[in-house]
């Protein structure tokens, strides 16, 4: 491991990986990445990694076509020997209420000014996109085709590979002990493998961002909260969108390797650290899923498991320098879509590092300050699950 | 050869009923596992690996191992280790991972 570095990122999923990948394509040299487990250990391996750029402000609908036009050409622009595995299926999006109906009205007529291909359907038309959809409470949806899913760990495998050939040194089971600040300036990263020196550090910790925070003396307004996931046994391809409900809390997808994976939020969770599996969560999601597309009635479940959603007061992520310590950055708090806007925070972070800030990092980085939470300048982004 | 005692399971041989495996009509006591009655009829592949299409036969018999898979009136995915035979029951060589719809 090196004894110095320019930089140091804590975090091997996709945050830390894509930025590492971003300063290194930039030029810089002698990053290191520090993961406490494996690569995609924490929420990147564990979310249920769909992309969508259907999102009701136009902050979120401009990361997501980012990252979208990023991931399109991911095995290209990253070099990779596999596939990250983007199955654009789109995500079909039902209202179930009166009030997501109206919203969905406003959401489609910004998703098109921004050129995202969405269209409004009747629930006639969802049919006619997912044929087996239980349509007796639905009022509408919305459909992007280009929307969808990837593997996150191949993801998080090919930005490694990519980082690997540009010089960033990643190191697995390395876990972060503690940050030194002399004067308000990041000086060295204590790990239980030895210290590094280096001015800057980026929090890319995910579930544990507040864990790393503390240790520079911040407090974050943030805390982690279990999210559950059920997979089932694999057939061959019968859905094509993800099938997603904000009023009804959940999202149904077939991966391509014909397992159907599940999730869904539960208002009740306990804010702690705890990624155990749930029979509540099994109960509630089998019931509902069957309910809302009938013929997964016919399939067994394999199994499940969780990992932690790292929730910010407004659902959306901080992003970039803090007032409080010179070489901090952060990239956290995405509470759910950190993996979709992964190449976004990347490319995002790296810019504003090296000072060379294109329009839409400017946007991110002016809107997406830590010191919003104290000024009260929320962001209200009305479609979050 | 018919298996007729099972080490974990327990299951009655009931009366000689007709079912069919991939249209061919074929024998077996009812109650015996599908997969029981295939082998006293002969048919040793049940399904084939997802990826290099190799033939799968006969192997934990419990129900928990995936090498029996097969598509039992419609239904795909189904052991035929541990489901018991019916009469008229269609029993059909699975395509691939098997169609839910």
């Amino acid at each position: 491991m090196k004894k110095t570095a320019e930089i140091v990122i804590i975090g091997g999923g996709v945050s830390g990986l894509a930025t590492a990948y971003f300063l290194a394509k930039m030029g810089m040299k002698d990053i290191v990445v520090l993961e406490k487990g494996y690569i995609a250990s924490g929420s990147t391996g564990r979310c249920g990694a769909g992309i969508r750029q259907q999102w009701g402000t136009e902050m979120n609908c401009r990361m997501a076509i980012n990252a979208c036009d990023f991931y399109e050409k991911g095995n290209e622009i990253l070099e990779y020997d596999d596939d990250i595995e983007f199955k654009q299926g789109g995500y079909l999006i039902i209202a179930t209420t009166e009030k997501e109906h109206e919203q969905f009205k406003k959401n489609v007529a910004l998703q098109q000014s921004l050129g995202i291909p969405v269209k409004h359907l009747t629930p006639q038309e969802a049919l006619e996109v997912v044929p087996f959809l239980n349509i007796s409470d639905v009022l509408s949806a919305t459909y992007c085709k280009k929307d969808g899913h990837l593997n996150p760990f191949k993801v998080c495998d090919a930005f490694a590979k990519a980082c690997r050939k540009l010089g960033v040194e990643i190191n697995t089971y390395t876990k972060v002990e503690d940050i030194v600040v002399e004067n308000g300036r990041i000086k060295e990263v204590v790990t239980d493998k030895g210290n590094i020196a280096t001015n800057k550090v980026m929090n890319a910790a995910g579930g544990y961002s507040q864990v790393i925070a503390k240790m520079v003396g911040i407090d974050l307004p943030v805390y982690s909260e279990r999210h559950n996931i059920l997979v089932t046994e694999p057939v061959e391809p019968f859905l094509g969108p993800m099938v997603m409900a904000f009023q009804k809390n959940l999202y149904i997808q077939q991966v391509p390797h014909g397992s159907v994976i599940m999730g869904k939020g539960d208002p009740n969770e306990p804010r702690d650290f705890t990624i155990k599996s749930s029979w509540h969560f099994l109960d509630e999601m089998a019931r509902i899923a069957c309910d809302t597309l009938p013929p997964l009635r016919g399939l067994r479940m394999v199994r499940q498991w969780a990992g932690l959603y790292n929730m910010s007061p407004d659902c959306q992520p901080v992003l970039g320098s803090v007032d409080e310590v010179e070489g901090f950055y952060m990239a956290i708090g995405f509470s759910g879509h950190g993996f979709m806007m992964g190449p976004t925070t990347g490319m995002v972070i790296a810019e504003h590092i090296l000072g060379q800030e294109s329009e839409l990092t400017k946007l991110l980085i002016g809107m997406l300050h830590l010191s919003r939470f104290e000024k009260g300048e929320l962001i209200l982004e009305p479609s979050v699950v | 050869m018919r298996i007729e005692k099972h080490p974990i399971l327990t299951f009655e041989k009931g009366r000689k009923v007709k079912f069919t495996y991939n249209g061919e009509e074929l024998e077996g006591f009812e109650g015996e596992p599908i997969a029981a009655a295939l082998h006293a009829a002969g048919v040793k592949v049940l399904g084939h690996s997802s990826v290099h299409k190799r033939p799968r036969g006969f192997y934990c018999a419990i129900g928990n191992c995936s090498s029996c898979l097969m598509t039992v009136d419609g239904k795909p995915n189904v052991r035929v280790c541990i489901e018991k035979l019916a009469d008229g029951m269609k029993v059909e060589t699975q395509q691939g991972k098997g169609d839910l719809i």
